[in-house]
């Protein structure tokens, strides 16, 4: 949930970065870190595996400059995909303002895919939270692979709410910035 | 309870830091902070701290948040409060009304018998203020709905981040 803070002029939101295991998440976050002006970008925090696989999450700061008077700032989380770390998915979950689902585009991931969009909004529901009333913006990631499955056919399983959606090449930045831009753009117009 | 998005407002925040000044002082604290459960800094006073504090913020939230997890597997409905004991610098956190976290940063200086005692009147006295300010949201979430930021902010929110970020 977004923090208004009328004293100190601050407002503080946060967007979540869920899907399946080695979807991308992590990747969009190192996308947008070496990008972003250093002024903007706060210390990116990964916590992961030896393996380089986020164990319980990865955080990056994002600041907006003032907006109207109030400094505005987004946190970033990822959740860890894998399906046995659901507890920390839960908890990253909690308060968030925005969500982008990195779905991975790849036939055989199919199926992960699925199972990872069931898992969050069980999740959500634990919290209290909504699919209808938090902004969600699908990210169908790795297009650049040869056996992927058709984009008409990820709409119709992941997203029959006909949330936006962009094609991605997370680790190239192709979509990276479009997905960050939108969810950033509908979560503040829910403050609006 | 609160649902949703959260304000705090002028009064509330000098209230807020008048009690951690105080706290600050009595339990000679290096710096005392207070962040919301889920991860966003609220108020920090004292010293300077030389790391990154929003940083920190995210981090002391999910340490709460998973040891609240590790409180409900062995029958706890929470740890209400964490212990960190470093040979020179030490935490001390404390969820009050279920929402926000105080912590306390400390050295050898003092004590954890005495930081301990002092968070706990201070707790007291936050709860109230925080109850207050729920109350306040509540009755605005319900009468006047949530607290808005005028028509134009979404617009010049939306040209910011256009301008930001680019490829």
């Amino acid at each position: 949930m977004s923090l208004i803070n009328y004293s100190s002029r601050e407002i503080n939101c946060k967007i979540v970065y869920y899907g399946p295991g080695l979807c991308g998440k992590t990747t969009n976050l190192q996308h947008i870190y070496s990008r972003v002006p250093q002024e903007t970008r706060g210390k990116m925090i990964s916590l992961a595996t030896e393996m380089d696989r986020t164990l319980f999450f990865d955080f990056l700061p994002l600041e907006l400059g003032q907006i109207r008077g109030f400094r505005t700032r987004f946190h970033l989380y990822t959740v860890p995909g894998q399906v046995y770390y659901n507890a920390s998915r839960k908890l990253i979950l909690k308060g968030t303002d925005g969500i982008v689902f990195v779905a991975d585009s790849q036939i055989d991931r199919y199926e992960a895919n699925i199972e990872s969009l069931m898992n969050m909004h069980d999740n959500l529901a634990e919290h209290g939270l909504s699919v209808d009333k938090i902004p969600i913006i699908m990210q169908y990631n790795k297009r650049d692979l040869p056996r992927v499955v058709a984009v008409s056919e990820l709409e119709k399983e992941l997203n029959p709410n006909g949330n936006p959606y962009f094609e991605s090449v997370a680790f190239r930045g192709t979509g990276v910035f479009d997905t960050l831009k939108l969810s950033c753009k509908l979560v503040l117009k829910q403050l609006g | 309870m609160v649902k949703g998005n959260w304000a705090l407002f002028e009064e509330d925040f000098w209230a807020i830091n008048q009690i951690l000044q105080a706290l600050m002082r009595s339990a000679s604290a290096r710096s005392v902070m207070l962040i919301d459960k889920t991860g966003q800094l609220i108020n920090s006073i004292g010293e300077p701290p030389g790391f990154d504090v929003t940083s920190f913020s995210s981090l002391a939230a999910a340490d709460f948040a998973a040891n609240a997890q590790l409180a409900e597997m062995v029958g706890e409905s929470d740890f209400a409060t964490l212990v960190h004991q470093g040979t020179k610098e030490s935490l001390f956190l404390q969820v009050i009304a279920n929402r926000v976290i105080l912590v306390i940063l400390f050295d050898r200086k003092t004590s954890l018998g005495l930081v301990r005692l002092k968070a706990r009147r201070a707790s007291d006295e936050l709860l109230n203020v925080l109850q207050r300010l729920f109350d306040k949201l509540q009755y605005r979430n319900e009468e006047v709905a949530a607290p808005t930021l005028g028509a134009d902010f979404a617009a010049e929110a939306e040209n910011e981040i256009d301008s930001l970020f680019r490829d």
